[in-house]
C-alpha cells in the first residue's frame, strides 16, 4: 500500500526531527573532537569556532600510556578468531543435530534450552576465576574462548534447517556424494545467510563486550578498544571532552562502517532471533 | 538416509567441538559457581572451607554489609527495570509505527538512522554522554545556560537528574533493537485487514486497536521479556556514566555483586549473590510469562 509522498509530509516532518534527535550525539562526538581543549568545555555550539588536529596528534603521542592502536588490533584478532571460531563450531553442531542422528540428542539440545534461560552473570565470576587458576589471565584465550559456549548460534542454525527442506540432501547422497561434499555444495550454500546473520551478531557481541574483557585483563597492552575507552574515561581523558571524543571517534568508526555495511543483514537477524 | 555407523561417528565429529566449548565454558563455570557458593572461597587464597548456607544465610540477614550490598543493588537494578522497560517498549513502538506509515522509499533510511546507535558500544556511548551531561563544562548544561538558565544542572551527581541521564543513554542506545522487532511484526500484519477497517470507516486508533494489536502482540511480550532481561543487567552505564553515585543510588546489582568479588575479595558470597540474582530474573520472566499464558485461556 503505497501513500503519495505529499499526504506523508507531517509524518515525515516529525520523522526528521526525531532521526536529528538520534544523530546529534553523534554529530556532536564528531566535532567535539575537532574542538580545542577550553573550547570543548565551554562551548554552546556543535561547529567548532577553531577546527583543530591537536586530538588525534595527541593520540599518536600518547600511545605509550593509551596504546588505542594496539587496542584495535586486539578487538579485530579477537573478534575476528572468534566470530569465525563460532559460525564454524555452531553450524557444524547445528547440522548434526538437524540432520544426523547424534548419540545423546536430545540431553545436548536439552542442555542448550536450559542455557537460554540462565542469566549470564551467573557463569561469569566463576569463569573468570577458572582463567585465574590456569594461569590464563591477560592472554587472548580467555578474550576468545568463552563466546564459543553461546548456544544462541547453534540454535538459530538448528532452527532454520529444521524449517529448511530434506529434498535436495537426499538427491545429493542418492547421487553418491560424501558427507563431507554434501555439507560442502547443499548446506553451506543454503545456510549462507543466517549463517552471515551469526556472524554479525557475534562480531558486534565480541566487539562490545565490556565487563568480561574488564575482569580478564590486567595490562595496557591486552586491552580491547571497548575496554580501553572506558579506561580513557576513568583516567587521562576524565578532564578533557575534546580527545574522549577524539579517541571514542576512533574506536567507534569500525563498529559503525561493519554495521553499516551489514545492515541488510543485522535486519535478518533481528528477524530471525531477537536476542540482543 | 544417514543410517550407519559411518553417520554416527561424523555426527559425534561435528556435534563434539561445540559440546566441548559449552562445557568448559558455561557449564563447568555454572557448577563451580553453586559449588564455590557454599564455601568460604577467596578471590587470591582460594578456598578456606565449606561454609553450607552461610553465604545465603549472610546475603538475606539484614543489617549485613553484603546484604546491604545486594538489596541496595537488587532495589536499584528494579527501580531501573521499572522506568526503562515502558520507554523502550512504547517509544519503539511508537517509531515503528512511523517507520511503517512512512513512503516505502523514506523506510530504510530513518529505520537505519534510529537503528545505529545499537552499534556502539556501551563504553563509547557512556564517553558521549558522560560528557553531554557533565555537570561542569558538559554540553547540555552549556546550551541551557546560554539560553539563560541561571544554574548549571547537576544532571550526574544529583537524582532524579542521574537517573534521567542514565535512561536517555540507555533509551538512546538500544531502542533502534525493539524498533526494528517491532517493524518486523508490523510487515507482518496482513494489509487486506487495513482495507477492510478502512471500509468500515475505522480511524487510526481503532485500526491500532483492533487490527494491529492482536497481531504483534507476541512479539510485544517477546519484547518486553528482552528488555527486562537487558534492563536488569545493567552495568556499563552505571559503571561509567554515574560509577554508582550519587550516594550510591545508581549501584546496579552487578556493580554491588562485582564489589564483593574483587572490593571485599569473597568470591564465595559474590557467587551466590550471582545465583540469586539469577533466580529472581527467573522468576520474574517465568512470572511474566505465566500472566501472558494465563490470559491466553
Amino acid at each position: 500500500m503505497k501513500r503519495s509522498t505529499r499526504k506523508a509530509i507531517p509524518l515525515l516532518t516529525l520523522a526528521t526531527i526525531i532521526a536529528i534527535l538520534f544523530l546529534l550525539p553523534l554529530i556532536w562526538m564528531v566535532f567535539t573532537s575537532f574542538k580545542t581543549l577550553s573550547e570543548s568545555m565551554a562551548s554552546s555550539s556543535i561547529l567548532p569556532q577553531v577546527w583543530t588536529l591537536e586530538n588525534y596528534t595527541g593520540i599518536f603521542s600518547s600511545v605509550t600510556e593509551a596504546p588505542i592502536f594496539r587496542w584495535l588490533f586486539n578487538t579485530t584478532f579477537i573478534t575476528a578468531i572468534g566470530t569465525i571460531i563460532v559460525v564454524v563450531v555452531d553450524i557444524l553442531a547445528a547440522y548434526a543435530l538437524a540432520r544426523l542422528n547424534v548419540p545423546g540428542k536430545k540431553v545436548i539440545l536439552g542442555m542448550i534450552f536450559a542455557a537460554l534461560a540462565v542469566p549470564g552473570i551467573v557463569t561469569l565470576f566463576p569463569a573468570f576465576y577458572m582463567f585465574k587458576e590456569v594461569g590464563l589471565l591477560d592472554s587472548y584465550i580467555p578474550l576468545i574462548m568463552p563466546y564459543t559456549a553461546s548456544t544462541m548460534g547453534v540454535f538459530l542454525v538448528y532452527n532454520f534447517l529444521l524449517s529448511f527442506p530434506k529434498d535436495l540432501e537426499e538427491a545429493a547422497y542418492l547421487d553418491g556424494a560424501s558427507q563431507w561434499q554434501i555439507l560442502y555444495h547443499v548446506i553451506f550454500p543454503a545456510i549462507k545467510p543466517v549463517a552471515m546473520t551469526l556472524a554479525v551478531i557475534t562480531f558486534l557481541a565480541i566487539y562490545n563486550d565490556y565487563l568480561w574483557p574488564s575482569l580478564v585483563t590486567n595490562s595496557n597492552e591486552m586491552k580491547t578498544i571497548t575496554l580501553g575507552i572506558a579506561t580513557l574515561i576513568q583516567g587521562s581523558n576524565f578532564v578533557n571532552p575534546a580527545k574522549m571524543m577524539a579517541s571514542t571517534v576512533i574506536a567507534t568508526i569500525p563498529a559503525v562502517v561493519i554495521f553499516l555495511l551489514a545492515n541488510k543483514h543485522i535486519v535478518k537477524s533481528v528477524t530471525n532471533t531477537g536476542i540482543k | 538416509m544417514y543410517k550407519g555407523a559411518s553417520y554416527k561417528i561424523w555426527s559425534v565429529l561435528m556435534v563434539s567441538p561445540f559440546v566441548i566449548f559449552f562445557l568448559l565454558f558455561w557449564a563447568l563455570p555454572l557448577g563451580l559457581g553453586i559449588w564455590i557458593s557454599f564455601h568460604n572461597w577467596n578471590v587470591s587464597a582460594g578456598n578456606l572451607g565449606f561454609v553450607g548456607l552461610d553465604n545465603y544465610k549472610m546475603i538475606l540477614t539484614s543489617g549485613t554489609i553484603y546484604n546491604n550490598l545486594f538489596i541496595t543493588g537488587l532495589k536499584n537494578t528494579l527501580y531501573f527495570v521499572v522506568i526503562s522497560v515502558p520507554p523502550l517498549v512504547l517509544i519503539a513502538l511508537g517509531l515503528a509505527l512511523i517507520i511503517d506509515n512512512l513512503p516505502d522509499k523514506f523506510k530504510t533510511i530513518y529505520r537505519t538512522i534510529f537503528f545505529i546507535s545499537y552499534s556502539i558500544s556501551v563504553t563509547a556511548v557512556s564517553a558521549i554522554f558522560l560528557w553531554l551531561f557533565n555537570n561542569n563544562g558538559g554540553f547540555v548544561n552549556n546550551v541551557l545556560m546560554s539560553l539563560g538558565m541561571k544554574d548549571a544542572v547537576n544532571w550526574l551527581g544529583e537524582q532524579p537528574y542521574a537517573w534521567l541521564t542514565i535512561l536517555i543513554a540507555t533509551v538512546w542506545w538500544t531502542i533502534g533493537f525493539n524498533m526494528m522487532l517491532f517493524i518486523n511484526a508490523l510487515n507482518e500484519v496482513d494489509s487486506s485487514l487495513y482495507e477492510a477497517a478502512d471500509l468500515d470507516g475505522a480511524g487510526a486508533w481503532a485500526k491500532f486497536r483492533y487490527v494491529t494489536y492482536p497481531q504483534i502482540k507476541n512479539v510485544g511480550f517477546f519484547i518486553v521479556i528482552m528488555t527486562v532481561i537487558a534492563s536488569f543487567n545493567l552495568y556499563g552505564q552505571t559503571r561509567l556514566i554515574t560509577n554508582g553515585g550519587p550516594e550510591q543510588s545508581t549501584n546496579s546489582l552487578i556493580m554491588n555483586i562485582q564489589t564483593s568479588v574483587f572490593g571485599m575479595n569473597q568470591l564465595g558470597i559474590g557467587s551466590a549473590m550471582a545465583l540469586l540474582m539469577g533466580i529472581i530474573m527467573t522468576v520474574i520472566l517465568g512470572f511474566q510469562y505465566w500472566l501472558n499464558y494465563r490470559k491466553k485461556d
